[in-house]
């Protein structure tokens, strides 16, 4: 078990590695520079001073240089500083994780709260009422783009109860009732999302678990319908769901861009999205590291979690 | 749902006008072409709003929107910068309205006079006893000649403050409140360069050399403090309790405790906010979004403000190539476009015509002089002139041209674009819309890119009233494409700009109209309309000595001169998020 975690440690600093070159590569294809992105529309500088800008910044260096000096500073811990606000990257980056978390903990959370029970009753009472509002559910949230229900509910709460969520995020640790006042319908929102997904996912794995030989036996056995389903079905059936969940939790720290911006809670999404507009290069650099070295932890975490749920998985 | 809808439109207006003759409409006044809601802003909101009561209440918390990347003026410029760094004067904000006055006034801040000792030397006077924020490392210092000279050394090379002060060559210290600037071109209006808008900032020398630079110390002599600044969220300045600036009666300014500034994106969150008075001050960019929020917040305030040029819809053109480079193309390209219905589609006809730059420069200054018959034959819609324009230029069967065009926030190309294409085809000339990515849009309209034919864009815009930002550099031949954009070499229009350049005021007016009448008969560039500006307040905000100040934080006055009546939300500002 320890040669294989080590093993795919180190396959993930070369995957991280690759992800650093390939980024840093393709920001600078991009057309624009973080000089042209950060003028004035009333500005009209000449292409001298231009030209001296993009020194101060040290974009005339040779690529690989830039590249060098870069991946020496991540090596060391330093993310570099970002090209338009100039501060660290790390310190923007940690202040966007924080609320990515929150956001991505709470969303999931209501969306297990609501797909496994639903996923559960739908498999156990496939063509029943229950599995058709069920399956209903799960169809809408999957249709419903969540920009416009983030929209819609801001525009009617607003307009209907005279409230919007409250402006300038604040940590659960510090304020946890304002913490839930900003994020609860935004998570609401992502989380009923997720939660068609996994239930849907958890329906069909259960099914098919379901007709397995060992549940007929298990049921043969004598064992009440209960104990057949969460002693010996569900286990099994969880290894596809985790494996979603795994993904979709990756996804949700890579950030939800369109309802933090909508919601006002700027998570790590925004704080890509912003800076590839405005070819930030740094800040794109170490956000989409971030980003990799997420879903590059996630995936070990999911693969090391099936041998909990099937014993019969060794990994070697 | 909206471009559904302005497709409706486009047909049905096409419809009802195709029954029209060209002839008739040339003859028709540009008229708001508005539904009832128009109709109605115009009674119940009239262009000049009531004075605020006196005197004015201290305190509260003023919220408005912005977009703040970074506290720090030699990154980049932001108009909420002012709110913390002060430049030698700054504007007037009611120069935005030419109805209430057309000379544009300044107001003095850190310099309180100015002498032109020939036109290429000015010494300026600065104001006694201004002080930096009470903050380490300058703790409250004096502000002195050394600092405008360091200020401008600093900042006049960088490219957010190249159209004013890279016209000084050198800056030198006469004494502790006076500096001697030696300009790189004769001027004989140069005070009008060093107002706000693009102008240098005074910065101290200390917080710049400081560990993490103006970013991490940032440090003014403006009317607010920076307390708290969160990337992507928002910002907190509180009030300065030693600013120097006082309202017309001594009272010291500025009357809010703090000014909270709120980074949103999204219109519809701008507008929930809003509704829910988490937001005090707003600007609005159509006429859809203004009445969503009138019928749901009733008793708001609104400055329908016309545009001083800010906003327009227009499309440039590669004059140095063929076919643009033919002024029969030029004009018959202009003809082709019916601008009523342009206003219709774009902001459902609330809109202003719009010429070669802000009608006020040159010397229009009532609405009603915003017509057809100013700008003359080349903006009128005359289909049947352009195709015997483009024929006689060598182009019967027209000819294929691309129109480049992105989306852009505030801004409706998409359908303007669309309509263009139109509009063109009807006289034979074959559009093919190519839509880019905006980085790449921006670089070909800041002149960095060259873009293949045409490009919808918005004019390139001046900072303040500025003739020099607006007109002079735009046209010279003398400026690289990042500056003359559209590419114009023309020996009478320089001769011309350089005239008004050298002029000591008195013919100015004369000459910008001669500039004006110049520019509207050669068409360099095809201007439309300009939509208004509308700015909402809340009921419980009085926003100070100058109403006209439309854009939120632009103008620093208004920030410093609004007062909130006791029904204003009780609000703290110990920190951001509060």
């Amino acid at each position: 078990m320890r040669t294989y975690i080590a093993r795919r440690i180190l396959h993930g600093l070369l995957v991280l590695w690759l992800v650093s070159f390939a980024i840093f590569s393709l920001v600078r294809i991009l057309p624009g520079d973080a000089v042209l992105m950060q003028l004035d529309q009333a500005a009209s500088p000449t292409p001298e001073m231009l030209t001296r800008a993009r020194q101060e910044l040290g974009l005339d260096r040779p690529f690989l240089e830039q590249y060098r000096t870069w991946i020496a500073g991540v090596v060391r811990g330093d993310l570099g500083h970002s090209l338009t606000s100039r501060r660290p990257v790390t310190q923007e980056l940690l202040k966007r994780v924080s609320l990515t978390s929150h956001l991505a903990v709470m969303s999931m959370i209501i969306a297990l709260l609501i797909a496994l029970p639903i996923g559960v009753l739908a498999a156990v009472r496939q063509d029943t009422a229950g599995d058709y509002v069920g399956r209903l559910f799960a169809i809408l949230g999957l249709s419903l783009p969540d920009f416009w229900l983030a929209t819609v509910a801001i525009t009617f709460l607003s307009i209907w109860f005279q409230w919007m969520p409250p402006i300038g995020f604040a940590p659960i640790w510090e304020d946890p009732a304002r913490n839930l006042s900003q994020l609860l319908i935004p998570a609401l929102i992502i989380g009923a999302r997720l939660a068609a997904v996994s239930m849907r996912m958890t329906r069909s794995s259960l099914l098919e678990v379901l007709r397995q030989d060992y549940i007929v036996t298990a049921r043969a056995k004598g064992n009440r319908e209960r104990a057949v389903i969460v002693r010996h079905a569900l286990k099994n059936a969880f290894i596809p769901v985790v494996t979603i969940i795994g993904q979709q939790f990756s996804v949700l720290l890579g950030g939800t861009v369109i309802v933090e911006f909508i919601f006002l809670q700027p998570g790590v999404g925004s704080l890509l999205l912003d800076a590839v507009l405005l070819r930030d290069y740094t800040l794109i650099q170490g956000a989409v590291l971030f980003f990799a070295a997420v879903i590059v932890a996630m995936n070990l975490l999911v693969d090391l979690s099936y041998s909990w749920l099937d014993p019969r998985i060794r990994y070697r | 749902m909206k471009p559904s809808l302005s497709s409706l439109i486009v047909v049905s207006l096409f419809l009802s006008i195709s029954s029209a003759t060209a002839e008739d409409k040339t003859s028709t006044p540009f008229a708001y072409t508005a539904p009832a809601f128009i109709k109605e802003l115009d009674t119940r909101y009239p262009a000049q709003p009531p004075v605020p009561p006196s005197p004015p209440r201290y305190g509260g918390v003023l919220h408005f929107p912005a977009t703040v990347r970074a506290f720090d003026p030699t990154v980049g410029y932001r108009p909420e910068l002012a709110l913390v760094w002060d430049t030698l004067t700054e504007w007037e904000a009611t120069w935005y309205f030419p109805e209430v006055q057309r000379t544009p006034v300044i107001r003095k801040t850190l310099a309180t006079s100015w002498e032109m000792v020939n036109p290429s030397t000015w010494i300026f006077k600065l104001r006694q006893g201004v002080k930096f924020h009470n903050r380490p490392p300058v703790n409250g210092r004096e502000m002195t000649a050394e600092d405008v000279k360091y200020s401008y050394e600093l900042l006049k090379d960088k490219a957010q403050y190249s159209t004013r002060a890279a016209l000084v060559k050198a800056i030198h210290v006469v004494d502790k409140y006076t500096v001697k600037f030696e300009l790189t071109l004769a001027d004989p209006k140069f005070y009008l360069n060093v107002v706000d808008s693009l102008s240098p900032v005074i910065v101290p020398r200390e917080a710049v050399e400081a560990p993490g630079g103006l970013a991490e110390n940032p440090i003014g002599t403006g009317a607010f403090m920076l307390k708290d600044f969160v990337p992507g969220e928002g910002a907190l300045l509180v009030r300065n309790p030693e600013y120097y600036l006082k309202d017309k009666d001594g009272r010291a300014l500025p009357y809010v405790d703090a000014v909270r500034l709120i980074f949103t994106k999204d219109p519809a969150t701008d507008m929930a906010l809003f509704r829910t008075k988490q937001l005090d001050v707003m600007r609005l960019s159509t006429l859809d979004t203004l009445y969503a929020v009138i019928k749901t917040v009733p008793d708001l305030q609104l400055y329908r403000v016309p545009s001083y040029g800010w906003g327009d819809y227009g499309v440039s053109m590669a004059v140095d190539k063929a076919p643009f480079n033919d002024l029969r193309v030029r004009q018959a390209l202009s003809m082709a476009i019916n601008r009523d219905i342009v206003a219709e589609v774009i902001n459902r006809g609330d809109a202003a015509l719009y010429g070669p730059f802000p009608w006020a420069l040159a010397g229009y200054t009532k609405r009603a002089d915003y017509s057809y018959a100013s700008l003359g034959p080349n903006y009128q819609y005359n289909p049947k002139k352009a195709r015997e324009l483009l024929a006689a230029a060598g182009y019967p069967n027209g000819f294929d041209m691309d129109l480049e065009w992105a989306e852009f926030q505030g801004w409706t190309f998409n359908e303007f674009v669309q309509l263009v294409a139109r509009f063109f085809g009807d006289v034979g000339v074959r559009v093919k819309l190519k839509q880019l990515e905006t980085s790449t849009w921006l670089n070909r309209v800041a002149g960095v890119q060259p873009f293949a034919d045409t490009l919808a864009a918005a004019s390139p815009i001046g900072a303040g009233p500025s003739f020099v930002d607006w007109v002079y550099l735009r046209y010279h031949s003398a400026f690289p494409r990042t500056v003359n954009r559209a590419g114009v070499g023309d020996s009478k229009l320089d001769d011309l700009l350089s005239t008004w350049r050298q002029d000591s005021g008195e013919k100015r007016p004369a000459l910008q109209r001669a500039i004006w009448d110049h520019l509207r008969a050669n068409v360099y560039r095809i201007t439309t309309i300009v939509p208004p500006h509308y700015r909402l307040t809340q009921v419980y905000v009085h926003a100070g000595a100058n109403p006209y100040c439309w854009f939120p934080g632009y103008c620093s006055y208004e920030a410093k001169t609004t007062w909130m009546t006791d029904k204003a939300p009780n609000r703290k500002f110990e920190k951001f998020a509060q």
